[in-house]
């Protein structure tokens, strides 16, 4: 449920352009991934401003309604083999439809990425920060949930296609009952993100 | 008027979700063949003493298996084993062999039953009331038959401690005096949390809120906690949490360095059977 969701936005948009897509997260879990679905939509504010909002879908199957809203906040363009750089803020909530229970988790993250063209590879880090980390059972929480991430999408006229393989976080371990989570010498998660947008 | 359409409508899928909790029990086909041939060298028992048996739990029948005599129910010392979370009762028979010869070959009567939705047992395991209903069905079963709660052991393993932790907090018709929990889980908060790393409480994904620790603290009588230090599916610092909260009048404790969630087969049947007498004779 935490970061199950491809990067939402590298590359600002460009000033009032929309872009709205579905996105598939596949963390691996034993043999096989978790299908982790969403939606989102995203609107360029100015040149290097761009923000966004979604929901997770595969959360609210099981009961839980997750939101999310942001902004990417262009920093420096790239230029050849220069990279460029942004960083995002937002939030990430989830309200029990059973209780209405709810959690809030603010996030915040930078993206160096390459532009030629249609083409945009990038790197991107992310963290999750979990103000309620004292409400875990039996003291099992911690403040921050870090994710990594590579990956490249092709944005062209009024599409956009997105891969990435991202790295959740692995500054813990994560247990599933009788189940193998892969992760990096046994800490965190791992697994491969798409995304699929149009702009208009 | 279309936004009101639209948000009515998000609610009502929304209330029709899904339950985590179905996806996570692991029941399946059951064969049931409890003889000689599937138990251990050294672990075998009369064969006459090996029953099957049937309850009505709401409108679903649960299948049992009882060794001893039927008879003795209102005499003997019976052990009620809740099994952990796999197809049927048929993967704890060789684990039944063992207790039926505890301290000496049918010392102590032994049952064991297929929770809804295991093995024969019709129907589905969904959530706390459906596990509780089925237990107290068999303990009904029991209580009918003469047992009483000065000669009841209640012994779970892994997802058996679900059921027991209820029971022993006093929601069982014969009163829970000495259980025993091997491996157990802590509490679905904690599952979650240990998943996802965030401060989620279970209420995202299951109406099964289960709080091993909160029904410990709620157990009046005897425990013995029996864990592996590399258990990986049942993590062994918040069992150990969950169980700490217990303030009855026993408590014992088996920690297994570098054993896993089959503790029995990782610490051996001698050592295995040694510390459950232990208790069992306190």
């Amino acid at each position: 449920m935490a970061s199950c969701a491809p990067t939402k936005i590298v590359a600002p948009l460009e000033e009032g352009a929309w872009q709205a897509g579905a996105t598939l997260g596949r963390p691996q879990i034993n043999d096989g991934s978790l299908p982790m679905l969403g939606v989102y939509a995203a609107k360029g504010i100015s040149n290097a401003r761009t923000i966004y909002g979604g929901a997770g879908l595969s959360s609210s199957l099981f009961g839980a309604i997750q939101l999310e809203g942001g902004v990417v906040q262009g920093i420096t363009e790239p230029v050849g083999w220069k990279p460029g750089l942004s960083i995002s803020y937002g939030a990430n909530s989830f309200i029990s439809a059973r209780n209405a229970d709810l959690r809030v988790y603010p996030d915040a993250g930078a993206n160096m990425y390459w532009k030629k063209g249609p083409h945009i590879a990038h790197f991107s880090a992310n963290t999750w920060i979990d103000p309620t980390w004292f409400l875990t059972r039996y003291d099992q929480g911690q403040l921050l949930a870090p994710s990594l991430g590579a990956g490249y999408r092709f944005r062209y006229r009024w599409m956009e296609i997105q891969a990435e393989y991202k790295f959740v976080n692995p500054t813990r371990e994560l247990v599933v009952p009788q189940a193998n989570v892969p992760g990096i010498n046994g800490l965190g998660g791992r697994g491969f993100y798409y995304g699929i947008a149009i702009n208009f | 008027m279309k936004k009101t359409i639209l948000l009515f409508t998000a609610l009502l899928a929304l209330n029709s979700c899904q339950d985590i909790g179905g996806a996570l029990f692991f029941a399946g086909d059951g064969t049931y063949e409890f003889t000689n041939d599937n138990l251990e060298t050294g672990y075998l028992v009369n064969e006459t003493k090996i029953h099957r048996f049937e309850t009505y739990s709401e409108n679903d029948t649960i299948q049992g298996v009882y060794v001893g005599d039927f008879s003795q129910i209102e005499n003997d010392t019976i052990i009620v084993y809740l099994h952990g979370n796999a197809p049927s009762m048929d993967n704890f028979w060789s684990t039944i062999g063992v207790l039926a010869n505890l301290n000496e070959q049918h010392h102590y009567g032994v049952l064991m039953y297929d929770y809804r939705g295991y093995g024969k047992s019709t129907g589905t395991t969904v959530d706390a009331a459906s596990m509780q209903a089925d237990y107290n069905s068999v303990l009904n079963w029991l209580k009918v038959r003469g047992l009483t709660s000065d000669r009841m052991v209640v012994f779970a393993n892994s997802l058996g401690s679900l059921p027991a932790g209820a029971a022993a907090a006093g929601n069982s018709p014969i009163t829970v005096e000495k259980l025993v929990m091997e491996v157990p889980q802590s509490s679905a908060d904690a599952i979650l949390q240990g998943a996802t790393g965030l401060s989620l409480p279970s209420s995202m994904i299951t109406g099964y809120n289960f709080d091993l620790g909160s029904d410990m603290a709620n157990y009046p009588g005897d425990l013995l906690w029996m864990h592996g230090t590399a258990d990986d599916v049942a993590p062994i610092g918040n069992a150990r949490a969950a169980m700490a909260e217990h303030q009855g009048t026993y408590y014992s404790e088996a920690v297994y360095e570098g054993a896993g969630h089959g503790l029995r087969w990782d610490i051996g049947n001698e050592e295995w059977s040694r510390v459950l007498l232990d208790f069992m004779r306190e």
